[in-house]
């Protein structure tokens, strides 16, 4: 009785709570666009906090006290959030909700026709670890990018070697201004390195062709070169090598910082454990040293300042093939006919840059810098002085202006004069100033495309010549992993600087660019197609004085000097990486493959230039054993034979028709890393050319004899240690 | 009778407080999902975030619900194997903490280290290409908040965690991040750990990873 009488006093009161906030429940699931379920989504009445979690079958289920007319809302990082009207009456079940996957928009399109674009959500890029670690490269960031499609190998030439074009013909590109001279300078026909570390940089972007407004004067492509920010914290290393001795330091204040270090080098020991080929001799071994210093200052959070400057002085003395052997023409009055010539080598470089950038809440971008090259080169050529000065002093200043986060405007200015003074048995000089102004924009209108036009206009004082140069590339996603890309425009370059040494005003060369590519990337793994052609027109053309077999000359004998030259260049060209399949282990597979042929300078007939094999191909491999904390890398190179001339084929049809042996290198390196408490410390030793193979890039002929043309070194040994202290007292963050 | 209008008037009580204010479900959330042991699944951590999320939608001009989502979703992404997944939880994590500094009006130690873990698991991703960028946002982060606060003990945990799984030939290992786990516990130690506003989470992990750090020591000892 009480237990009833209890429960009859309950029973308004329970009706009225229930009336009150009745607990319907709410069910159903939430499915893809492809009918998959989506696991994890919240799922909840807008504007209030009921709601469930889908489980691994995309069913969801909750209660709520919510009636009448509301919105189901269901959210899930990885899908577009969708909304539902809904009726609430009583219990609901069965609602199907369906969401879209919007992981792959998230990562809007972007062009890499072209281009080995450099962030850190692209993988197919080189960081400096990467530079470091190829085996082959010899921690050269230049040298690591010949393992990359689209360039040559080169052991004779001073710079990259892209789709056809000389080494003059691709420019190298630090923090938006070129830079002249950037390789150290050796003897003719002997390839140096760089001169820059790849630890300088935090992006290394390279572009085969087809490449942005921003930049001209490279008739194949550029090499982008961006310096690192703010260091991380003050730190110290050092380092010792089988070539020399280094040390920098870094202090690091909460809005600037500041570093400086200094090397010297000396080639004795390295020239003592490696093979040096026959025709090369020092007899005084290349030595030398620099030093460099850096400022780096943010005022606020958006806004940041590079200061750079070094320096850097090296000399050598070495005995080298004549470079004038096989030099048929006799109005040429200096030739030598011994077959070795002596070469000393002083060289001081000094390099500055400094720039600034500055965003102003998203919306514009302003970035302005400035920098000066200048290279002063004391050499004795046989007995001869050969005194060469080169400089080059740039302003860039541009303003990007973002509308919406799928459009943006660049609008920039920049201005450039260069020139070189060489004296050597009488002054040659000439001096240019261009000044350019570029316009491009950036534009998304939908997830899977992108669109990238731009225009430069440009003047040469030197020739007095203006010329306008369109650019144009675009991307469309073909798949969530997959896109296609096309990239073309025009681009202009002054010939080659011997010509304005010697006398001649050839006016500017051009070539247009088409370029597509096809990119799959996903978890780790990327595939790339690409092909192109390239058409180049008013390319400088010599008259008079018949081919000369001699590629590293200094001045030009010729009757006349024209824009009638022409040309052309097609190839298709493969790349894969895969980071996934096996742990720890990292390999890639470059193919190139180029058809190219040129009437330019002294070519008596259109051929391909002496420093084009057709199929290049690169096989770099990389794995980290944990357990012995090393890593260790090897790269095969392969290249197929180089053209080069006989002068007992000097008919249209004969000229450059000859192809040297196959090139083949192997690499390897091997890295032991160690903490020795808070010194954190890198072993490494580096084999180039294991075999010992003798590669040859070409014959000269003298007297009937047919001499190789052959790198300075085969088999190459290197080691050495790097320290590093970032860690100055123990709590420290 | 009486007790019954007085449970009902509490009743009452309880809901309009809970429609006036973010601290009690929040609190409730937070606590529900910290006690999670280690091995509890994917999903039901899932739920709990979900849940401060409608709550962080609900009091949207309040930083702590907000900050509390994005504390869990940076925890979440740490267990997503996909990268662009990865990236995609801790894009919302980073807008979550957006949204928590609106409503603070300016960055605390709290928000710093936050946006020091997301760094790190950015980081955690893909660390070998990742990790020169990510590793000086992480750095930066924790040194400002250093300097607002340098008894906040979440950054010495997170410093300690980054250096446990950073291969010892590259300076961490358990050794070396023993200090950094035994310094965040003695500031553990001074944390009440009541008031959802004044952010305490980190002191279970912390737990575990410094008793990881002495048992391997230990072993080390004794060999």
């Amino acid at each position: 009785m009480r237990k009833r009488l209890l429960f009859l006093f309950f029973a308004p009161l329970l009706t009225a709570s229930f009336s009150a906030s009745a607990d319907f429940r709410i069910s159903g699931k939430v499915i893809d666009l492809k009918d998959k379920p989506v696991k994890g989504a919240s799922v909840y009445l807008d504007n209030t906090i009921d709601g469930g979690t889908t489980d691994s079958l995309g069913q969801f289920s909750f209660t709520t006290e919510e009636k009448g007319s509301q919105t189901i809302v269901c959210t899930e990082s990885a899908h577009e959030t969708t909304g539902l009207p809904i009726m609430i009456a009583g219990d609901i079940s069965d609602l199907v909700l369906h969401m879209k996957d919007n992981l792959h928009n998230l990562e809007a399109v972007t062009i890499t026709a072209g281009s080995f674009a450099s962030n850190d959500r692209t993988k197919t890029v080189l960081n400096p670890i990467d530079v470091v670690t190829t085996a082959g490269s010899n921690g050269d960031v230049v040298k690591a990018m010949q393992m990359l499609p689209g360039t040559q190998q080169t052991g004779t030439d001073n710079g990259l070697l892209i789709r056809g074009g000389d080494v003059s013909e691709a420019a190298i590109i630090v923090d938006e201004t070129i830079v002249q001279s950037a390789f150290v300078s050796g003897p003719p026909g002997l390839a140096t390195r760089s001169r820059f570390s790849p630890f300088q940089f935090k992006g290394v972007s390279f572009s085969s062709g087809g490449y942005s407004a921003k930049y001209s004067q490279a008739l194949s492509g550029v090499l982008d070169l961006n310096t690192n920010d703010m260091p991380d914290k003050s730190n110290v290393n050092l380092g010792v090598n089988l070539s020399g001795v280094y040390a920098s330091g870094t202090k690091r204040w909460k809005k600037s910082s500041f570093d400086a270090g200094g090397n010297y080098f000396n080639l004795s020991p390295l020239l003592a454990v490696s093979s040096v080929s026959n025709g090369y001799k020092f007899y005084t071994v290349p030595m030398g040293g620099g030093a460099n210093a850096r400022y780096v200052w943010t005022p606020n959070k958006d806004g940041i300042l590079k200061a750079t400057f070094s320096t850097t002085y090296n000399k050598s003395g070495i005995n080298i093939p004549n470079p004038t052997l096989g030099i048929t023409d006799t109005t040429n009055t200096f030739n030598t006919t011994d077959a070795q010539v002596k070469y000393i080598t002083e060289d001081k470089y000094y390099f500055g840059t400094i720039s600034y950038r500055q965003s102003f809440k998203n919306k514009y971008l302003l970035y302005t810098a400035a920098s000066f090259s200048y290279d002063d080169l004391n050499n004795v050529f046989d007995r001869l002085n050969l005194t060469q000065k080169e400089y080059r002093n740039q302003f860039r200043i541009e303003v990007k202006r973002t509308f919406t986060n799928k459009l943006s405007l660049l609008l920039g200015t920049d201005l450039q004069n260069y020139g070189v003074k060489k004296d050597f048995r009488f002054t040659q000089q000439f001096d240019e100033t261009q000044e350019a102004a570029y316009a491009e924009m950036e534009w998304n209108p939908i997830y899977w495309l992108a669109l990238k036009p731009g225009i430069r206009y440009e003047h040469s004082n030197l020739l007095n010549q203006d010329k306008v140069a369109p650019r144009f590339s675009t991307a469309i996603k073909t798949g969530n992993h997959s896109q296609a890309s096309l990239a073309g425009g025009i681009f202009y370059q002054n010939a080659n600087n011997i010509y304005y040494l010697s006398g001649f005003k050839p006016g500017m060369q051009s070539a247009i660019h088409y370029i597509a590519n096809w990119q799959w990337s996903k978890n780790d793994r990327t595939l790339r197609l690409e092909g192109y052609y390239k058409n180049y027109q008013d390319l400088a053309r010599e008259y008079g004085m018949g081919y000369s077999a001699n590629r590293f000359r200094t001045n030009v004998i010729a009757n006349y000097v024209d824009n009638t030259g022409y040309g052309y260049a097609q190839g298709l060209e493969l790349f894969w990486r895969d980071k996934k399949s096996w742990k720890n282990t990292d390999y890639w597979i470059s193919y190139s493959y180029i058809d190219t042929k040129r009437m330019y300078e002294n070519f008596t007939a259109s051929a391909t230039p002496t420093f084009v094999a057709a199929h290049n191909l690169s096989v770099v491999g990389k794995h980290f054993i944990d357990k012995w904390h090393t890593n260790i890398s090897a790269t095969y190179s392969f290249a197929s034979g180089y053209p080069y001339f006989d002068p007992a084929k000097a008919t249209a049809a004969g000229f450059l028709s000859d192809r040297t042996p196959a090139f083949h290198n192997t690499a390897i390196t091997a890295a032991y890393l160690h903490s020795f408490g808070k010194w954190f410390t890198v072993f490494y030793v580096s084999v180039d050319n294991v075999l010992n193979t003798k590669n040859v890039f070409g014959y000269r002929y003298y007297n009937n004899e047919k001499i190789a043309v052959t790198p300075g070194f085969y088999r190459t040994v290197f080691f050495g240690v790097n320290a590093s202290l970032s860690q100055f007292s123990k709590d420290e963050l | 009778m009486k007790t019954l209008l007085l449970i009902g008037a509490l009743t009452l009580g309880a809901i309009t407080t809970q429609a006036q204010d973010y601290k009690q479900p929040l609190t409730k959330a937070w606590n529900a999902f910290d006690a999670l042991p280690m091995e509890a699944s994917h999903d039901s951590k899932v739920q709990l975030a979900n849940k401060m999320e409608l709550i962080a939608k609900k009091w949207d001009k309040d930083w702590a619900p907000h900050f509390y989502v994005a504390l869990t979703k940076t925890i979440l992404s740490y267990d997503e194997k996909d990268v662009a997944k990865h990236d995609a939880i801790l894009d919302d994590a980073e807008k979550e903490l957006g949204d928590a500094i609106k409503g603070l009006t300016k960055n605390t130690d709290e928000t710093y280290v936050l946006a020091a873990m997301i760094a790190n698991s950015r980081m955690a991703a893909d660390p070998m290409s990742r990790w020169p960028k990510y590793g000086k946002i992480f750095t930066d982060n924790l040194q400002s908040a250093k300097e607002i606060n340098a008894s906040n003990p979440r950054m010495y945990y997170l410093k300690g965690v980054s250096t446990y799984f950073t291969p010892a030939a590259y300076g961490g290992g358990k050794k070396n991040a023993l200090p950094y786990f035994e310094k965040a516990d003695g500031f553990f130690a001074t944390e009440k750990g009541d008031d959802i506003d004044k952010p305490y989470w980190g002191k279970k992990a912390n737990t575990y990873f410094f008793g990881e750090c002495k048992k391997d020591d230990k072993e080390v000892n004794k060999n």
